[in-house]
């Protein structure tokens, strides 16, 4: 009741806004995809880390039973070993270093350039490689023989992608974090690679000396982790200063 | 007003002018006050102020959105982003003048290739000409003419291969373009995105944020008075025909208006953390509420799933419910007091008293599902209700409580058959079995009958052991008495046991392991299927489980569990693992009865007797009894009073009524007939009853025990069911509602769906997913696996090449007449022979057979038998065979298991052989698995072939690949069947051909091809191809 009596006394504003009242239609239509962007110049005072990781234990690989596949078995004249561990004078190789925590909120577009996944003698390489996501990872086959490239994605789409002898190589691109997508041939149960797919530019995979080096890192405090497929994983907290190179070292115990 | 402005008073007034006026005023200010009050209450409603709060909170996120898009922009650099767009389209200009350009040369090179073909064709009748004319000289004899013919036919063949020569270059050439053609249109087509991508992002944000900002225009159109006109704040309601809501018994139309306040329900994207209710998304909005769901909001609403009062849109009158109070867990209460309080402040929330269906709290809101598909459909994922329907078979609740609903009858007993316990075990160890079955079997279904909280009394505790010595009595008197020997066991080796144990495929249904909790397990509970081996030495003989595990329906016919074909070896060995010592414990060894005070005894059986004859008659009846005969009687009638014929076949207990309450409708069980006791502590609601009756079956009779008698105790048995265990149970016993969605749109009652649901009972009874994964369930076996191989050192085990197949397609892969042979033999054929693990002979009748079969048919959507393929064409054959041996497939897929070993590969990584293609795969399943494997099974080794190069686009692999000289061999036997390369890289560029190409490939080696009389390959067993059936 009350209302009606006061619209009378109501009335004239009523009319007076009638004319205005617009429409309020939400738009429910879903964020656009994102535009690509520029790459990010480095900071003129960016620093970095770079060091060695050490190994002390035995190297437990077996040798891989190539004869499984002849064309394999014709490409390795010397016998190969698993390379889980890849030892060399107390340094380890195929280590993925990485900046685990420290740069939050901050994004890094996708660099156009592309990382490659080779099947050579029946074995990947590399072995252990970083990306970053919206990288492509071209991925190919030099090998005379069938092999197929299974990424036993979690986070990322799964896929398994046959490469017989002379199909062109192709391109794979991962859009979400995952450390590490473990990707496999279901031909040949020995070949074993993995990608760690980072949303920032700072990693780095130990070569044969054991040595890593990521450059233009902005100053900051991070944690680094270091990864090895049998190993595990170590933390390290470090600060680069101002056009700072630190220096952090990792050792990992064997059997 | 000053008193002296006042008129004066006049002798003819009684009262007072400027009182009078005084009291008006007054009172008037009172009524506009009160009026005004009367308006804003109206106004006012909370439902506002939540929208209004939602409108702000969406406005911040858009905000936030906004900031991390501008971020990603590379701070602010929307300028850069304009010059982008003007760039793009700059490009995508360009790109279209190309395109252009390359069309025209393309016709250009399409008109040059159609005069250098009809050149050449010209030619080359002038040259067959010339041929003739040349064999007729020579015919003829004369050399003169033969000369001139020989140079004739010269001249005409060089111009030939001249006009070929430049046909082949005006193909190339056209190729060419049309390659640069499509290449470009690639590129165009990806401008076209990018500008697009461009163009929306932050503007589109920008929009959206403009939208809900407050402004003038908000505050006017939701002004009191003005809201008539367009608000943006109101109620949001669905009416819902046919969706009834009974008042007073009339049924009247739902018309839901829960999305007023949940406002965000049918949109995506309000999770996480930073979304509270009202606010949420409904976390399963592809399942439900959403647009594009099967239970879309504009057909169903939300009361009909979640109950509550449609048309409230208040919070207390709603009819919203405290989360469940799980009275034995302090935690569970302390939530409870918190949640509580909060609603009260905040909501003047009081306990709905007055609806039929008060919403069900979020941990039991999957009951509604319940309510139309209780005719067994699984519910697509629903963890907790399809667990509670899994877990109501385990424990067997239908055994007392009849459930007269589609999913819970017609349901096996629970328990094993007793009508042989004696040949199987020794009163002893049956006594401490009864009397606490978890001591024994920690992940047991059966319940604890005795030593409950209201068995507390010491004479009750003696009752209690008097009643299981004559439970004990009454089994051993009526039970058969096969005898088991030990003497004909052959020797067997536990180690070998343990191995065979755990890769057979046993782990499927079965656990050994004393330390495992049933909780540990849930949801996925197929592998508490079977009964834990744990201590088996000690409960049964060798020469019983090397009999039970030979053939298990020489025990029990009714049994689930199958035979697995082991040789007697293999048998051997298993019984040594489960019998030899290490798995044994001596607290159930040498056990004897307990000899129980015959008093109380003959007091009990007394107590029954009573109930039928006079009292002098009952006392004359016992003193006539023998000692053990007292023992009998009163174990017969203690199985009735527990109810045990419930969960077990038990002589003179067949065809009995359950003993407990129904509960078909117990979701609609009126309060007033719960039975609290006197328990407050409990909310008095009807799940909070159910659910604590779950976890304390006996928690009514709190206070009680010395009031009752003691045959007048609550009965139900404790199963010791955790909290998640206990609110799937609830989730289903709340759906059991009487009034359902009315029967147009009930779930269930169309022939496919009615397959479904009897192939699932099967299935669950069965426990086909404690090895098998179907319906994106199962695999259970899997835990054992990976759990052997990283006992054996492996860190991260993968167990995928050991897993019994994943099911998801198989109505459609395989022929129903071939599974259904399978079924019955298994033991034939042997799909894959690297597995270790044997799929078992479950001595399905024909009946269970095709109702597995009719339930994989019904899936897929596939008729159950196939009309003949015609013999395909020779080139098929040829390009088949061909890119079979390009593609390598028999690299996985070998002619045979010794073909496999002779190969070197190692077994884990082979895939079935296909020389079994023709008679079991379905002929129109295999060019579209060739072509995508991992739609129809996620995650399958066997890889794509054919690249997607878009989604639902895919690129034949074979042209690329014939340009390879290894293949060169291949390429000249297919080239045979084409007049030019062009055609045939245009043959094999088409995914379909090629793929359909395989299969006939793989036909023609399997045996089919040919067309054979009509009907016979329906009916034909499937047959076993030399070197795939490996043994069992």
């Amino acid at each position: 009741m009350s209302r009606k009596l006061l619209w009378l006394v109501a009335l004239c504003a009523v009319l007076a806004l009638v004319g205005c009242g617009g429409g309020d239609k939400k738009d429910e239509t879903a964020s656009a995809p994102a535009p690509a962007a520029a790459p990010a110049a480095p900071a003129a005072n960016a620093g970095g880390v770079s060091g060695t990781v050490t190994f002390a234990g035995t190297d437990t690989d077996t040798p891989i039973a190539f004869s499984a596949d002849p064309v394999c078995a014709s490409l390795h004249k010397t016998p190969a070993d698993t390379n889980e561990i890849a030892a060399k004078d107390g340094k380890l190789g195929n280590v993925f270093v990485y900046v685990k925590t420290g740069l939050e909120g901050k994004t890094f577009p996708a660099p156009a350039d592309k990382k490659e996944l080779d099947q050579q003698g029946c074995l990947y390489t590399p072995r252990v490689q970083g990306i970053q996501v919206g990288q492509p990872l071209t991925i190919k086959n030099t090998d005379a023989t069938l092999h197929n490239v299974h990424a036993l994605a979690k986070t990322n789409a799964e896929f398994n992608q046959a490469q017989p002898q002379g199909l062109p190589p192709f391109d794979k691109t991962f859009d979400k974090q995952e450390l590490m997508v473990h990707v496999k041939c279901d031909v040949h149960p020995w070949m074993t690679a993995y990608v760690g797919v980072l949303p920032h530019p700072f990693f780095a995979t130990t070569g044969d000396d054991g040595t890593f080096s990521i450059k233009n890192l902005p100053p900051g405090k991070y944690t680094l982790e270091a990864w090895h497929e049998k190993l595990g994983t170590q933390d390290q907290e470090i600060t680069v200063g101002p056009s700072q190179t630190v220096t952090a070292n990792f050792d990992f115990k064997g059997k | 007003m000053s008193p002296a402005k006042l008129p004066e008073k006049r002798p003819d007034r009684h009262y007072n002018f400027g009182r009078m006026n005084m009291v008006f005023a007054l009172s008037s200010l009172g009524l506009l006050a009160v009026t005004l009050w009367m308006a804003f209450a109206d106004y006012a409603q909370p439902w506002k102020r939540i929208q209004s709060e939602f409108r702000s909170l969406e406005r911040q996120k858009l905000v936030k959105e906004e900031e991390a898009e501008k971020q990603r922009l590379n701070q602010n650099d929307l300028v850069q982003l304009k010059q982008q767009v003007a760039q793009a389209q700059k490009d995508l200009d360009q790109h279209h003048r190309d395109i252009a350009r390359l069309e025209s040369e393309v016709t250009d090179w399409k008109s040059k290739v159609y005069s250098t073909d009809s050149a050449w064709k010209g030619r080359k009748a002038t040259a067959d000409a010339a041929k003739f004319q040349y064999d007729n000289a020579l015919q003829a004899g004369d050399k003169d003419v033969i000369a001139k013919r020989s140079a004739e036919l010269e001249r005409a063949r060089r111009d030939l291969a001249d006009a070929l020569h430049a046909r082949e270059k005006a193909e190339t050439g056209r190729d060419d373009a049309q390659a640069r053609l499509a290449a470009k249109e690639a590129v165009l087509s990806d401008a076209e995105k990018k500008l697009k991508a461009l163009q929306s992002g932050v503007d589109g944000i920008e929009t959206r944020i403009a939208h809900l900002n407050k402004g003038v225009d908000y505050f006017v159109l939701n002004a009191p008075m003005m809201d008539f006109i367009q608000p943006s704040l109101k109620i949001e309601q669905v009416i819902l025909p046919g969706l009834y809501q009974n008042i007073n018994f009339t049924n009247i139309d739902r018309v839901d208006r829960c999305m007023t306040c949940h406002v965000a329900a049918n949109r995506p994207g309000f999770d996480g953390t930073d979304w509270k209710e009202p606010f949420r998304s409904h976390p399963r909005i592809d399942l439900f509420v959403g647009d594009s769901s099967p239970h879309p909001y504009t057909r169903f609403g939300c009361t009909i799933c979640h109950g509550g009062l449609d048309r409230a849109t208040d919070f207390a009158r709603a009819g919203h419910n405290l989360p469940l109070l799980a009275s034995n867990d302090p935690q569970s209460r302390k939530q409870w007091e918190e949640t509580k309080k909060e609603w009260e402040r905040k909501w003047d929330w009081k306990q709905p008293q007055f609806l039929d269906y008060p919403i069900l709290p979020g941990s039991v809101a999957e009951s509604g599902c319940v309510n139309c598909h209780a005719s067994g459909v699984w519910t697509a994922k629903s963890d907790t209700q399809e667990t509670g329907r899994e877990l109501i078979a385990h424990m067997g609740c239908y055994g007392c409580h009849t459930i007269n609903l589609p999913g819970f009858t017609g349901l096996r007993k629970a328990g094993p058959s007793l009508l042989r316990i004696a040949g199987k075990t020794n009163p002893g160890w049956a006594y401490k079995w009864i009397e606490a079955p978890r001591n024994f079997h920690p992940t047991t279904w059966m319940p604890h009958f005795f030593n409950q909280e209201n068995n507390t009394l010491e004479v009750n505790k003696k009752r209690q052991q008097v009643e299981i010595v004559a439970l004990v009595s009454y089994l051993w008197a009526k039970s058969e008495r096969p005898v088991y020997t030990d003497a004909g066991v052959p020797a067997g080796d536990a180690t070998r046991g343990k191995a065979l144990f755990e890769t057979v495929g046993c782990g499927g249904c079965h656990l050994l392991d004393a330390k495992a909790k049933r909780d540990d397990y849930y949801p996925v509970i197929n592998r508490l299927h079977g009964p834990n081996l744990v201590r088996t030495g000690s409960k049964v003989s060798r020469g019983w489980v090397y009999a039970w595990v030979k053939n298990p329906k020489q025990y029990y016919p009714d049994t689930n569990m199958p035979n697995l074909r082991l040789t007697d070896q293999e048998a051997a060995d298993l019984t040594a693992y489960l019998t030899d010592t290490p798995n044994h414990d001596p607290q159930y060894e040498n056990l004897q009865l307990p000899a129980v005070d015959p008093r109380l005894r003959d007091e009990l059986a007394m107590a029954y007797l009573k109930e039928l004859y006079t009292i002098d008659r009952s006392r004359a009846m016992l003193a006539a009894m023998p000692e053990q005969d007292r023992n009998v009687f009163l174990g017969e009638k203690t199985v009735a009073k527990y109810g045990c014929y419930g969960c077990h076949d038990i002589k003179g207990f067949e065809n009995l009524k359950p003993i407990g309450t129904e509960l078909t409708a117990e979701g609609s069980k009126p309060l007033h007939q719960l039975d609290f006791g006197h328990v407050h502590e409990v909310p008095h609601t009807r799940q909070d009853w159910v659910y604590n009756k779950l976890l304390r079956p006996r928690m009514w009779d709190e206070g009680k025990e010395a009031v009752k008698d003691y045959n007048e105790l609550l009965k139900m048995p404790n199963f010791g069911m955790s909290q998640r265990e206990a609110q799937s149970v609830l989730s289903n016993v709340m759906g059991f509602t009487k009034e359902s969605a009315i029967a147009t749109r009930k779930a269930g009652t169309d022939p496919r769906t009615a397959a479904l649901a009897e192939g699932r009972k099967l299935i669950t009874r069965y426990n086909c997913q404690g090895c098998h994964l179907i319906e994106g369930q199962g695999h259970a076996i899997k835990t054992l696996f990976t759990q052997v191989l990283k006992e054996q050192g492996q860190a991260d085990p993968d167990v995928s090449g050991l897993l019994p197949p994943n099911l998801a397609a198989e109505g459609a892969r395989v022929q129903s007449a071939w599974l259904f042979n399978y079924l019955h033999d298994p033991g034939r054929v042997r799909m894959r022979p690297w597995l270790t693990a044997r799929m078992p002979t479950f001595g399905f009748t024909d009946d269970k057979a095709n109702t597995v079969v009719g339930y994989f048919a019904a899936r897929e959507e596939q008729r159950p038998f196939l009309s003949e393929p015609d013999a395909p064409d020779a080139k098929s054959l040829a390009v088949g065979g061909a890119v079979f041996s390009m593609l390598q497939c028999a690299r996985c897929h070998p002619a045979g298991a010794e073909a496999s070993a002779a190969v070197g590969g190692s077994k884990g990584d082979l895939a079935p052989s296909l020389l079994m293609a023709h008679d079991r795969l379905r002929y129109d399943w295999v060019p579209s698995w060739i072509q995508n494997p991992q739609h129809w099974i996620p995650g399958t080794r066997m890889p794509n072939f054919f690249p997607e190069t878009k989604p639902g686009e895919f690129m034949s692999p074979v042209p690329p690949m014939l340009g390879n000289p290894a293949f060169a061999a291949q390429k000249q036997q297919i080239l045979r069947y084409f007049s030019s390369e062009a055609e045939m890289n245009a043959y094999l560029s088409d995914v379909k051909t090629v793929t359909t190409a395989l299969r006939d490939h793989i036909w023609s080696i399997s045996g089919g091809g040919r067309a054979p009389a009509a009907g016979a390959r329906g009916a034909a067993p499937a047959a076993v191809p030399a070197g795939a059936a490996g043994g069992r």
